[in-house]
């Protein structure tokens, strides 16, 4: 076994890879970028080395840097995690080169199934059924307008190279192939340095299912089951699962088994992922095939009981699988939540910041893969993914449960998180029947909101937590006032049950609350529903609570805004005003205001840099059609129109760096004379 | 049963029920239908329930000295005390129902008797606003009235805590009393304050302008600063008025009430050590540092939308209510400008007249510099904020976070004008000036004879640096009492509040300083 090696990566995977280095009494060698000097993997690690500028490119994609740096420390071998450069051959082969070793497939099978058309060729090969397409790189528009018309749409452009939905569109009619087709080459050979495209047919109502294989050098090939990403969002997966509700036993095997057949075809070695897309009918069809570690690879783990770092450790050092296809055995069910630093409320737009409090959720069966902490920065320059939460049950609904209030529990301060949204996600009853498939946030959601109402009850349970919040912060400043308050005819009673009104959005209701004489139970009515509830002692400071509501235990995370709470429970995250009775009473007088930014001006939704601003002064818009364009963490995200007008001006130009809130171009509306 | 005694209760009924009605229904709805509640419900939300004793129910005016003599029950005014969470304060509250609010002289005794019981008992003094200026049929004795009102805001300025809340017109000389006194609430899009309205503003500068734009909350919120706060609507106008008053005492011989947040005292914040950047030319939000430090991380920011270079605003450290008075980095690099100087000068008055203790958190290049600066009297306006730390006797501590450069470090509660306590942390730079403009300084003549004046300059800023932009120096000389771990700020200061606590410190005897207002 090696006795020291260096990860090239970062965060989350970064220090996951460190965890079982660490067990297995394996040294560790981070490396880091500017951006990361205080990046809690540099910290894990036994040692680390600076290795560049913040630019991914500079530093994460820096080969050249890398090996020095895995040799100037003494290293035996290379892991690369995900991402950056693990499904990168010419670095694999310079791994190797350098007489290191590279904890991953060989450079042939990498750059083999990194070729989208060649993997797919050598899918049909291996008797894989793939999805009906054109194996060769698209010419012109006409070629592809033709070889649309025989495959039949929609279709899906897709890249050669790359992942991450980077450059893919779907064309659903032939008007749209021409501009669909340049938007993905341009942003293909931006994104990868190629613009080879290719064309398949685009299945709808399909379900992503994986299957994680792992092979020795010697031959040996096992599937140890499969995980179902089927939620995603822009192709991004957003919730992982294993088992997939839609497979059993039978097609288990029969995807193992395919998947198996592939990585031997492929001479493949390591850990490696072969993805398919499953209809509904059961049939299957190959995608590609992933040749690293996947960011899902935890819920397998949890449901195997096996470790694959230390399973691609011990291969790369040349050991044998220790277990055969027998000796695979599955436990219960797995669920993976992604959490990203990204605004969910404001389009998802990447969110940059200092975490300035950081709780994780706690538990027997609840993991957390972290590659932050208290006092990180979130910067634009890497992928917002700050954590996974990896929740295990018996079975796949008790696995759930634990997933959302481990997501309820999971307090992250300083940048805006996906956490809600994730947890709006698994607590959609679609979700909870096992209903899923790619198109499941199109369907089932309207930006971050889901489209079928919040559930009632869980809607009470954050009234009833504003209520009582108020209530005892009222409580504790009339004592404070006391020792300054007139002690004259204070001895009057004072009543024990106390009547206040909840309204958030359009939501209103009626809480009230009696203490009982235990000090810390109370017989709360929020409207007709009578709950009892255990308090813990009251800490402000926290902005998490938890209360025993009938017997069972439930978290929220909460923050005073002016005279209001704002509550994140299940998913919904909103404010809830809490009022007395007479406040109630005089509420229909006071206006309701809407509180949206002024229309005529189009302002920055996050830090970045413009790399297109398409429109010109006195151009027409509409409502959504994209003004400009910002580059934020890899990511390009168009800020879209607010408002039907004509462009007054242009204030920023191509290049420009520029701040959230900052004035990108005003318009002339409707109003404006 | 007394026939005549019946029939003086029956009267007395009916007179009660005349003033409580007032202006009348029609002018009630006409209130709500500008979403603004009634004088009477104002109070009633804003004190505890049932706690409101009515003063000159019953008193009205002469009825003025023109035409028609018309006296109204109340007179335009409701005035009395009751409790905000159990503590006694004193409250007007105008009625706009009854002729517009207009003040004359009985509406003018009514509140001056308030204040004058509010001074004698000790007890803050609320005035809910909404009058449509001077009674004009009053004549010289409506001018009269202000001059009274003005002249006991004045007197109880420092003894009692004022506030006012701006919840409809205050127009004209009337502006001056809630200018006076210590805080300004005003009601958005139903409240405005100026001395000349637009019609005024028409005739002589043609100029058209609304009343918002004159003088809407917004507008004295952002530009001219004479709102301390701001709310969307009367509910919440008068709950931001309780929770103010609970960080507050009731006057200047008492010590403001300790809330316990169940908050630990000792509890560290590992973010905060990661808060200021590697890059000195990077910034980052000071704000991040006061909610960690603070209990329950609750903060009330006053004048949050002015002058946004400086951050003032009550907090609680272990329950003891501060004022917090901190250099904002992210707007202007926190720079003092003459509006920052301002806000904070005032600012640092009200709690050195109120006993609340003052923490300076400083991370401050200078006073911003530029003819519209020193043409705008940035001399006059920062020599204001040197002034009130200089003045303040109550306990004072500073914490250096980075910048700490020239006269705004001395500024800015520095031990040199005897603020008590003084840390920094290990990212002070205490200096006279930032590295570049030192090195070019010091060493102007060795830089321009250089081949590369630029390597030169670059080696000399390093030096600079090295030498001088730590806060070691500082701590040798004990000008930094000491140089403490970002993470431990919070315990650091709560510790020292605990000392300070028995601190007794007067000045010499004199009617009253001379603040370079």
């Amino acid at each position: 076994m090696f006795e020291k090696i260096l990860i090239a990566n970062r965060g989350e995977i970064a220090v996951r890879i460190m965890r079982t280095c660490k067990r297995m009494g394996i040294g560790t060698v981070a490396v880091y970028s500017d951006a990361d000097s205080r990046g809690l993997h540099r910290q894990m690690a036994d040692e680390a080395v600076h290795i560049g500028g913040a630019p991914a490119g500079e530093s994460y994609l820096n080969v050249e840097n890398i090996i020095s740096a895995s040799l100037s420390t003494g290293c035996g071998a290379v892991h690369p995690g995900y991402g950056f450069l693990s499904e990168n051959s010419h670095f694999a082969r310079a791994v190797k080169a350098a007489g290191l070793v590279f904890i991953g497939p060989p450079a042939e099978a990498i750059s083999l199934m990194g070729d989208k058309i060649a993997s797919k060729e050598l899918a049909v090969k291996a008797g894989v059924p793939v999805i009906p397409g054109h194996v060769e790189a698209l010419t012109d528009v006409e070629e592809a307008l033709s070889l649309a018309g025989s495959i039949g749409y929609p279709v899906l452009l897709k890249p050669a190279a790359g992942g991450g939905g980077k450059g893919m569109r779907i064309v659903r009619e032939p008007d749209e192939m021409e501009t669909a087709l340049a938007a993905s080459r341009q942003e293909t050979r931006k994104a990868f340095g190629d613009k080879r495209i290719f064309m398949e047919r685009y299945i709808e109502g399909t379900r992503h299912v994986e299957i994680q294989i792992i092979a020795d050098a010697f031959g040996n090939v096992v599937y140890l089951g499969e995980r179902e990403c089927s939620i995603q969002r822009r192709y991004q997966k957003i919730i992982e699962e294993s088992p997939s509700p839609a497979v059993g036993p039978e097609l288990r095997e029969r995807m193992g088994k395919a998947a198996c057949k592939l990585a031997r075809k492929a001479g493949y070695v390591n850990a490696g992922t072969v993805e398919f897309v499953l209809e509904a009918t059961g049939r299957f069809y190959f995608i590609e095939m992933n040749t690293r570690l996947q960011v899902e690879h935890p819920v397998t783990e949890m449901i195997t009981g096996q470790d694959l770092v230390e399973l691609q450790l011990r291969i790369a050092a040349g050991e044998k699988l220790p277990f055969d296809q027998a000796g695979v055995v599955f436990n219960g069910c797995a669920i993976e939540a992604r959490i990203c630093a990204e605004d969910a409320t404001k389009g998802f737009i990447p969110s940059t910041g200092m975490i300035t409090r950081y709780a994780e959720p706690r538990g027997k069966s609840i993991r957390v893969d972290s590659g932050v902490d208290t006092g990180s920065k979130i910067g634009v320059y890497y992928d917002s993914m700050l954590a996974k939460v990896i929740s295990h049950g018996p079975n796949r609904e008790a696995a759930r449960i634990g997933l959302v209030e481990a997501l309820n529990g999971y307090h992250i301060e300083g940048v805006a998180t996906n956490i809600d949204f994730a947890n709006s996600v698994i607590c959609h009853p679609a979700f909870a029947q096992g209903d899923l498939d790619t198109s499941f946030i199109e369907h089932h959601f309207d930006n971050h909101r889901p489209l079928s109402p919040p559930d009632e009850r869980n809607l009470k349970l954050s009234s009833l937590a504003a209520v009582l919040i108020y209530h005892v912060r009222t409580m504790a400043v009339r004592e404070s006032i006391k020792p300054m308050a007139s002690r004259i005819g204070a001895g009057k009673t004072t009543t024990e049950t106390h009547r206040y009104f909840v309204r958030s959005e359009e939501d209103e209701y009626e809480v009230l609350l009696e203490k009982g004489s235990m000090g810390r139970l109370w017989t709360i009515h929020v409207n007709e529903d009578k709950m009892v509830v255990e308090t813990p002692d009251f800490e402000f400071f926290r902005r998490r609570l938890k209360l025993k509501v009938d017997g069972r235990i439930h978290r929220f995370r909460l923050r005073v805004e002016r005279s209001f709470f704002w509550i994140a429970f299940c998913g919904p995250a909103r404010l809830f005003e809490v009022y007395s009775p007479k406040e109630w009473a005089l509420l229909k007088y006071m206006p309701r205001r809407d509180e949206s930014p002024p229309s005529n001006e189009l302002q920055c939704p996050m830090p970045g840099l413009v790399v297109d601003v398409p429109v010109r002064k006195g151009d027409r818009i509409f409502r959504g059609q994209n003004l400009v364009v910002l580059e934020s963490m890899k990511m390009e995200s168009g800020v879209a129109s607010p408002v039907d007008g004509v462009v007054a001006d242009v204030l920023v130009t191509i290049g420009q760096a520029v701040e959230a809130g900052e004035i990108l171009i005003r318009f002339l509306t409707q109003g404006d004379k | 049963m007394d026939v005549q005694y019946n029939s003086t209760l029956e009267t007395l009924e009916r007179l009660r029920a005349e003033s409580i009605v007032a202006g009348g229904e029609r002018k009630i709805e006409a209130q709500h239908r500008k979403g603004k509640l009634t004088a009477r419900e104002r109070i009633d939300l804003l004190l505890d329930d049932g706690t409101f004793e009515e003063f000159d129910m019953l008193k009205t005016g002469r009825g003025g000295a023109l035409g028609v003599r018309q006296i109204y029950p109340g007179d335009g005014v409701i005035t009395g005390h009751g409790s905000i969470d159990g503590r006694e304060v004193f409250v007007f509250s105008q009625d706009f129902t009854v002729v517009g609010g207009s003040l004359g002289e009985a509406h003018s005794q009514k509140i001056c008797k308030t204040m004058d019981l509010a001074v004698r008992v000790g007890a803050p003094i609320i005035g809910l606003n909404d009058s449509g200026g001077a009674r004009i049929q009053e004549g010289v004795d409506a001018l009269a009235a202000y001059g009274e009102i003005f002249h006991r805001n004045v007197r109880a300025s420092g003894v009692v805590p004022q506030i006012s809340c701006v919840m409809g017109p205050c127009a004209g000389g009337a502006v001056y009393s809630p200018s006076i006194t210590d805080f300004v609430f005003m009601v958005q899009e139903s409240s405005y304050m100026f001395v000349t309205g637009p019609s005024v503003v028409k005739t002589v500068t043609h100029q058209e302008i609304t009343s918002e734009e004159l003088g809407g909350a917004g507008v004295h919120a952002k530009k001219s600063g004479v709102a301390h706060f701001t709310a969307p609507n009367d509910i919440l106008c008068l709950r931001e008025i309780r929770r103010l008053i609970s960080y507050l005492p009731s006057n200047n011989r008492q010590r403001s009430p300790i809330l316990d947040l169940r908050d630990p005292a000792n509890r560290i914040d590992p973010a905060l050590d990661y808060l200021v950047p590697e890059n000195p030319n990077q910034t980052y939000d000071m704000s991040v540092l006061i909610f960690s430090i603070l209990d329950g991380a609750e903060f009330m920011e006053v004048q949050s939308d002015f002058a946004r270079n400086v951050i003032c605003g009550f907090g609680r450290l272990g329950g003891q209510t501060v004022g917090l008075v901190a250099n904002q980095p992210a707007v202007l690099a926190g720079a003092l400008d003459t509006d920052a100087s301002f806000k904070a000068g005032r600012f640092v008055r009200f709690c050195d007249a109120f006993n609340i203790p003052l923490i300076a958190l400083v991370d401050v290049p200078g006073f911003m510099p530029g003819p519209d600066q020193e043409h705008g009297g940035i001399i006059r306006h920062g020599a204001k904020l040197l002034y009130a730390f200089t003045e303040a006797t109550v306990p004072r501590m500073s914490v250096i976070v980075r910048k700490a450069y020239g006269g705004a470090y001395l500024v800015m509660n520095s031990k040199h004008i005897h603020c008590d306590v003084n840390y920094a942390w290990p990212t002070a730079e205490i200096a006279v000036m930032g590295s570049k403009g030192a090195a070019e300084v010091i060493h102007r003549k060795e830089i321009q004879a250089a081949q590369d004046p630029e390597a030169v300059l670059n080696e000399k800023m390093a030096d600079y640096r090295r030498t001088f932009l730590n806060p070691f120096l500082a701590a040798k000389r004990g000008y930094i009492d000491d140089v403490i771990f970002p993470r431990d700020t919070r315990h650091r200061l709560i510790r020292t509040l605990q000392v300070l606590e028995g601190k007794v410190a007067k000045g010499p005897e004199r009617k009253h300083g001379n603040i370079p207002l």
